[in-house]
């Protein structure tokens, strides 16, 4: 188990690597320079703070996914926006205006969550179903609240600093997801927490027998996923500039991509927050390669496939025999 | 040994991703971009696109377009356009609040940005309209007006009450009717269809049961005047009742060739998609666009100029087309 882990790690730092160099062969200086660097790490978090939660959701077993994390992150920026500009509006006090933003949506995202967990572990609602009609409704309030069309922040500083400005080379918001990534993988490898949650996922009955309090860490691990979505549309508001109910529709799918291809175990009881860290800039480089050698958006998707495909293989498939010279 | 393999691996498939793929160009280059690739409006869009690229040597144009229907999607491209370094970016925004923060950026880095169809855009260049829309409705009406020799009922579709430009040109065209028909008279206006086949038809269905006089209808979703061309065949009323509207020409083709839908107004996609072109390679080169400038662009030949929501300009042509029954396999989209 451990070799598979650490050649899936070694399989995901390499590809981000090969993609990077092949980037600066094929795109040019452009590719590789500090701007592209970091527009490219500005645009991760919104996708990596889904497929985090996505991966909680999975590892935590019994079937676990979470299909509400974009809707979530649309329904905060939402509410924080209509909330926290009544209280104050944002050309007055533009730092505590982002605050009361940001703090407003993160209490939305941990409603969010705890409705989620609730709902999985008291009424055993099968989390693909419970968390495709949370989503349902989270898209449905935040069509009632805007008419279905798009809200404008209009230009705050802090804000649009938080989404695009580099600190020390580092853009803010790339910055605080692998803090928060950092975080999450604490508490998954060194906490009693991580080691319940992975013993419930592997198997659920053992760890109801062995006195591990189920329904409260399934509670938590959403609630967990709810406040990483609050998190996305933070950023998202403040990198776009706006939001609307829609804003990201494509991204329940690659967000599961991503907490695949970083090794996840779809079944539960294994993950690794570094390999879906990597696995979330690997398919970001990809994506900004392909755009910048203008190849069209579907071959990506393709390319996507594929790449999942030989990750799979490579983590069952020894590849060394086939490379192994002729004695 | 094992991590030369591994690193042979993955090169294989690395190159393999990557194969195909053309090197980057230094020319001039202006990169359109749409809301979705692969729509008939957007291949359309694409042929304007290519035709530039053909009539300009010293210039590189190409269109690019997210594969699925999201705002995110397209900001996502235009950041790395952005990052690519091209010289001028003309977008077809599918929300143009979305890309403000984006647009923003890519003008602080020296890119000219050129949209169409979102005069609401603070950060842009300038901002491409095919046409005033008051001036269409009324263009609409007046053909309407025609077939209905001036008198008799009619009635007019929207959209939905929300869509401002469905509204806009329903309003100008009961304004005109108004004004210089005094025969005609408006029945039930503005049944909303939902941008529905069906429910138009179903709405279409009501109408002539409760005005069985009813001479003439205005759409202004582009399947208002599909819904309504079904109902008036199934009603036995081809040739008696007027059908007037926006359309596209691949899908009222057979209602055109019935006669239940008598003509169809749009703009050329394809037209929209060079002009934006030509108005990015003026920006570029620093010129500027006068009121009444003439974009050599069919329907952009005096175009009227006024001052954008920012510090760009928004450009409206008087592009419309339109086409009935023998025109209408002019248009392939």
């Amino acid at each position: 188990m451990i070799k598979t882990a650490d050649r899936q790690t070694v399989f995901l730092a390499l590809i981000n690597v090969i993609v990077l160099v092949a980037g600066a062969l094929l795109a040019g200086a452009n590719f590789v320079d500090s701007y592209n660097l970091q527009v490219m790490a500005a645009q991760v978090p919104e996708l990596g703070l889904l497929a985090l939660g996505v991966a909680l959701a999975m590892i935590s077993g019994n079937g676990g996914i979470d299909l509400s994390g974009i809707a979530l992150a649309n329904l905060a920026g939402i509410t924080a926006f209509l909330v926290a500009s009544r209280i104050l509006p944002p050309g007055d006090a533009p730092m505590a205006f982002s605050w009361t933003f940001a703090g407003i949506a993160l209490c939305v995202g941990l409603a969010g969550g705890l409705i989620n967990g609730l709902m999985i572990a008291y009424t055993g609602l099968t989390p693909l179903i419970a968390t495709l009609g949370t989503q349902l409704l989270f898209t449905g309030i935040a069509v009632w609240l805007t008419n279905g069309s798009s809200v404008s922040l209009g230009y705050i500083p802090p804000l649009d600093d938080f989404g695009n400005l580099p600190v020390l080379g580092v853009p803010l918001c790339f910055a605080l997801f692998v803090l928060i990534a950092g975080l999450i993988g604490y508490l998954l490898r060194f906490t009693p927490f991580g080691v319940k949650l992975m013993l419930l996922g592997s198997n659920e009955k053992a760890a109801r027998y062995g006195g591990i309090p189920v329904k409260r860490m399934i509670v938590i691990t959403y609630a967990i996923c709810g406040i990483l979505a609050s998190v996305a549309g933070i950023v998202i508001a403040s990198r776009a500039g706006s939001v609307k109910w829609d804003y990201g529709s494509s991204y329940v799918l690659i967000a599961i991509l991503i907490a695949v291809l970083g090794g996840v175990k779809p079944e539960g009881g294994y993950g690794r927050v570094l390999c879906v860290l990597l696995a979330a800039t690997a398919l970001q480089m990809l994506s900004s390669l392909f755009n910048f050698l203008g190849i069209s958006n579907f071959f990506r998707d393709l390319a996507w496939g594929v790449l999942l495909l030989a990750l799979l293989a490579s983590a069952r498939v020894d590849l060394s025999y086939w490379f192994r010279p002729a004695r | 040994m094992k991590t030369l393999a591994k690193l042979a691996g993955s090169a294989m498939i690395a190159g393999a991703m990557v194969a195909g793929a053309a090197m980057a160009q230094d020319k001039q280059s202006i990169t359109t971009v749409v809301k979705i690739t692969g729509e008939g409006w957007f291949v359309r869009m694409d042929e304007g696109v290519k035709a530039f690229d053909a009539d300009n040597e010293a210039i590189d144009a190409v269109q690019v377009g997210p594969a699925q229907a999201d705002a995110a999607q397209q900001a996502r491209i235009i950041e790395d356009l952005v990052a690519k370094g091209v010289s001028a970016i003309a977008v077809v925004p599918m929300d143009p609040a979305a890309l403000e923060g984006v647009l923003r950026r890519a003008q602080a880095r020296g890119i000219k940005v050129i949209a169409h169809e979102g005069d609401s855009i603070v950060n842009a260049d300038a901002d491409i309209e095919a046409f005033d829309n008051a001036a269409f409705g009324r263009k609409i009406n007046d053909g309407l007006a025609e077939c209905m020799g001036g008198e008799g009922k009619w009635t007019s579709f929207v959209g939905s009450l929300g869509s401002l430009t469905h509204n806009i040109w329903a309003d100008a065209g009961a304004e005109s009717a108004a004004a210089n028909h005094p025969g005609m008279e408006l029945v039930a206006a503005k049944n909303e269809s939902f941008n529905d086949a069906n429910k138009a038809y179903d709405k279409a269905k009501e109408i002539l049961r409760a005005y069985p006089d009813i001479k003439g209808f205005q759409g202004s979703s582009a399947i208002d005047v599909i819904g309504i061309g079904r109902a008036v065949e199934e009603a036995g009323l081809v040739g008696k009742v007027c059908v007037y509207g926006l359309g596209l020409p691949k899908d009222t083709g057979p209602y055109l060739e019935s006669g239940a839908v008598n003509r169809i107004y749009f703009w050329d996609p394809k037209d929209a998609g060079y002009v934006m072109n030509v108005v990015a390679a003026k920006v570029l080169a620093g010129e500027e666009i006068a009121d009444g400038a003439d974009l050599g662009v069919p329907g952009y030949n005096a175009v009227t100029v006024t001052q954008g929501p920012g510090k760009g300009i928004i450009i409206q042509g008087a592009a419309w087309v339109d086409v009935g029954k023998d025109e209408y396999k002019n248009y392939p989209f």
